[in-house]
C-alpha cells in the first residue's frame, strides 16, 4: 500500500499531541522537535531520491561506492559521539567496522542469500544499513564502557601492573565488563523477539508485501548477522584501543592538552 | 622465604644501580645526580619532605615513572630493557592504601598469581608459603574466605603485603605502608621486614616506630640525595 503525500502530511499532524503536551508542561522541546522532524524529512527525502537512483542503475561500483560512504559516515558519527582519545579512535573504528563488515556481508551475499546479481543494490544496501547501524551503536557503547571502567578505577589497573600483570591482563576485567554490557541487552531482546514486539525488518517486509515466512527467515538471518558483526567490532575496537591506549611500559598515554585522571592520581601520591 | 642461592646476583653485579642525572615531576626538577648501589638483602629507608621526590624515585624503579634522565640497572641491565611484567614481578610495590578488589582474600591472592609473569610461582610450595605468610603477619587462615572489603585497614595492608611476598620479589618497594596503621600492625610489618623477609626492601616511611632499625638511609634534601652508606 503506497501512502499519498496528503496521507503523509496527515501523519505529521499526530505531532500536535506532543506539541500540546510540551506547551502545557512548558517543556523546552518544541524547537528540537521541529528541527528533528525537519531534518529527518529532508534527509530521508534526499536519501530516497538517491536510493531510487541506485536501485534503478543497480551498478556494482555505484553500490560499492555507497557502501563505503555508509561506512565512512558511521566512523564520523562515532568519532563525534565519543568524547575521549579522539585522535586515535578514527582509525580504530574504521578497522573495527570495516573488518566486521568484510566478514559478515560477503557471507550473507555469497553463501546465505545468493542474489542475482550478487551485488544487487536492493539487497546489499538495506541489509548493510541494518548491520552497520547496530554495529556502530554498539561499538560506541562498548568503547565508552571500557574507558569508563578503566578510568573509574585506575588504582585497580595500577595495582595489577605493579604485581606483574601485562596491560592485557590488567585491563581484562574492564574488557569483559564492556563486552558484557554491550552484548547482554541484545541477547535479551533476541530472546524476546516475536513475543513482545514484531521486529522492524519483519514489519517492513510484511508491509512491503512479502510473505510472513520469508519475513521471519530474513529476520533470523539479520539477527545472526548483526550479533556477529557487533561482537567482532566491539572486540576488535577494544583490542586495538588497548594497544594504543598504553605505552610500552603499560602506563596510560596522556591525551594531548588534557592530562588523564590517572596522572592526577599518581601526582597525589608523589611525595 | 629466604631466597635460595640461585637467585643471588653475580658477585660483581649490584642488585640495583640507580644512576639518575635528573628526576622530574612534570617539568619540575626534583632531585639531581643520584648514584646509588643496592645489594641483595639491604633494608633501606627513604626519607624527605612532601614533594621532594621520594615516590617519584620509588616509582622509577618498577617502571611506573618515566620522567627522568639517566638509567636504573637491575642485575646489570637497564630496567627499561626488561619486559615490564617480568621486571614488576621482581620489583614489587605496595602502596599506602592498597587496592584489593571485591573478591575474597583467597581470590585476591589468586588473581596476582594468575598473571603470566607469575605463573612459574604457582606450585605446591605456594600453599606452604601462604600458611607461613599468614603466620608471619598474624592473620588467621580462615581469613582466606573473608571478603577483602570487610577487612580493617591494617588487615588489608597485611593482605597486600602477603600478596606481594607470594611473588617472592627480589626487591620490595613500600610507599608509606604503615602510615595509616595502628602500632601493633605497624610492629608486625616491621618485624617481618627485619626478620624473615629475604627480599631487599626500600621503604618510604614517616612512622616513628620504624625509624631505628634500618641499616641504610637515603634522605632527599634540597634536590640532593644523601646516603649514609649503611652505617
Amino acid at each position: 500500500m503506497d501512502i499519498s503525500y496528503w496521507g503523509l502530511f496527515f501523519s505529521m499532524l499526530l505531532l500536535l499531541f506532543p506539541l500540546a503536551i510540551f506547551h502545557q508542561l512548558k517543556l523546552k522541546l518544541t524547537k528540537q522537535l521541529l528541527t528533528a522532524f525537519g531534518r529527518m524529512i529532508a534527509q530521508l527525502a534526499l536519501i530516497g531520491i538517491w536510493l531510487q537512483l541506485l536501485f534503478e542503475k543497480d551498478n556494482v561500483w555505484l553500490t560499492l561506492f555507497w557502501v563505503l560512504i555508509m561506512l565512512s559516515n558511521a566512523v564520523i558519527t562515532l568519532r563525534g559521539r565519543i568524547k575521549f582519545q579522539r585522535r586515535i579512535l578514527v582509525s580504530i573504528f574504521f578497522m573495527a567496522l570495516g573488518v566486521a563488515s568484510l566478514i559478515v556481508m560477503p557471507w550473507l551475499l555469497f553463501v546465505v542469500i545468493r542474489p542475482q546479481p550478487f551485488f544487487a543494490a536492493t539487497i546489499v544496501i538495506p541489509i548493510y544499513g541494518m548491520v552497520l547501524g547496530n554495529t556502530m551503536n554498539s561499538c560506541a557503547l562498548a568503547m565508552e564502557r571500557f574507558e569508563g571502567k578503566l578510568s573509574d578505577n585506575w588504582k585497580a589497573y595500577y595495582t595489577r601492573i605493579s604485581l606483574g600483570a601485562s596491560h592485557w591482563e590488567a585491563a581484562l576485567p574492564a574488557f569483559q565488563q564492556a563486552m558484557h554490557i554491550s552484548l547482554l541487552p541484545r541477547l535479551l531482546s533476541i530472546a524476546s523477539m516475536g513475543v513482545v514486539s514484531l521486529p522492524g525488518m519483519m514489519s517492513g517486509q510484511i508491509l512491503g508485501g512479502a510473505s510472513a515466512l520469508v519475513a521471519i527467515k530474513y529476520q533470523m538471518m539479520i539477527m545472526a548477522a548483526i550479533f556477529s558483526s557487533v561482537s567482532i567490532a566491539d572486540y576488535l575496537a577494544i583490542r586495538l584501543y588497548l594497544k594504543r591506549r598504553f605505552d610500552q611500559f603499560y602506563l596510560p598515554r596522556a591525551e594531548p592538552k588534557k592530562k588523564p585522571r590517572a596522572g592526577a592520581k599518581m601526582s597525589a601520591q608523589t611525595g | 622465604m629466604k631466597h635460595t642461592d640461585e637467585n643471588l646476583p653475580e658477585p660483581e653485579q649490584d642488585l640495583l644501580h640507580i644512576r639518575i642525572k635528573k628526576l622530574f615531576y612534570e617539568d619540575l626538577e626534583l632531585v639531581s645526580n643520584i648514584d646509588l648501589k643496592v645489594s641483595q638483602g639491604e633494608k633501606i629507608l627513604l626519607t624527605g619532605s612532601t614533594g621532594s621526590g621520594k615516590s617519584s624515585l620509588l616509582n622509577t624503579l618498577n617502571l611506573m615513572n618515566q620522567s627522568y634522565e639517566g638509567e636504573v640497572l637491575f642485575l646489570g641491565k637497564p630496567v627499561t630493557e626488561y619486559t615490564p611484567e617480568i621486571l614488576r614481578s621482581q620489583i614489587v610495590m605496595v602502596m599506602q592504601e592498597p587496592w584489593l578488589g571485591d573478591g575474597s582474600v583467597s581470590e585476591v591472592l589468586d588473581e596476582a598469581l594468575s598473571f603470566c609473569a607469575n605463573r612459574k610461582r604457582q606450585s605446591q610450595a605456594q600453599k606452604h608459603l601462604i600458611v607461613e605468610l599468614f603466620k608471619t603477619f598474624q592473620l588467621p587462615e580462615d581469613y582466606l574466605l573473608k571478603k577483602a572489603e570487610q577487612l580493617s585497614g591494617g588487615e588489608k595492608q597485611r593482605v597486600a603485603l602477603i600478596r606481594a611476598m607470594m611473588l617472592q620479589p627480589q626487591i620490595l618497594l613500600l610507599d608509606e605502608v604503615s602510615s595509616a596503621l595502628d602500632q601493633t600492625t605497624s610492629g608486625i610489618i616491621s618485624d617481618f621486614i627485619f626478620g624473615v623477609c629475604g627480599s631487599t626492601v626500600i621503604a618510604i616511611s614517616h612512622d616513628p616506630l620504624w625509624q631505628s632499625r634500618w641499616q641504610r638511609r637515603w634522605r632527599i634534601q634540597d634536590g640532593r640525595i644523601h646516603d649514609n652508606g649503611g652505617n
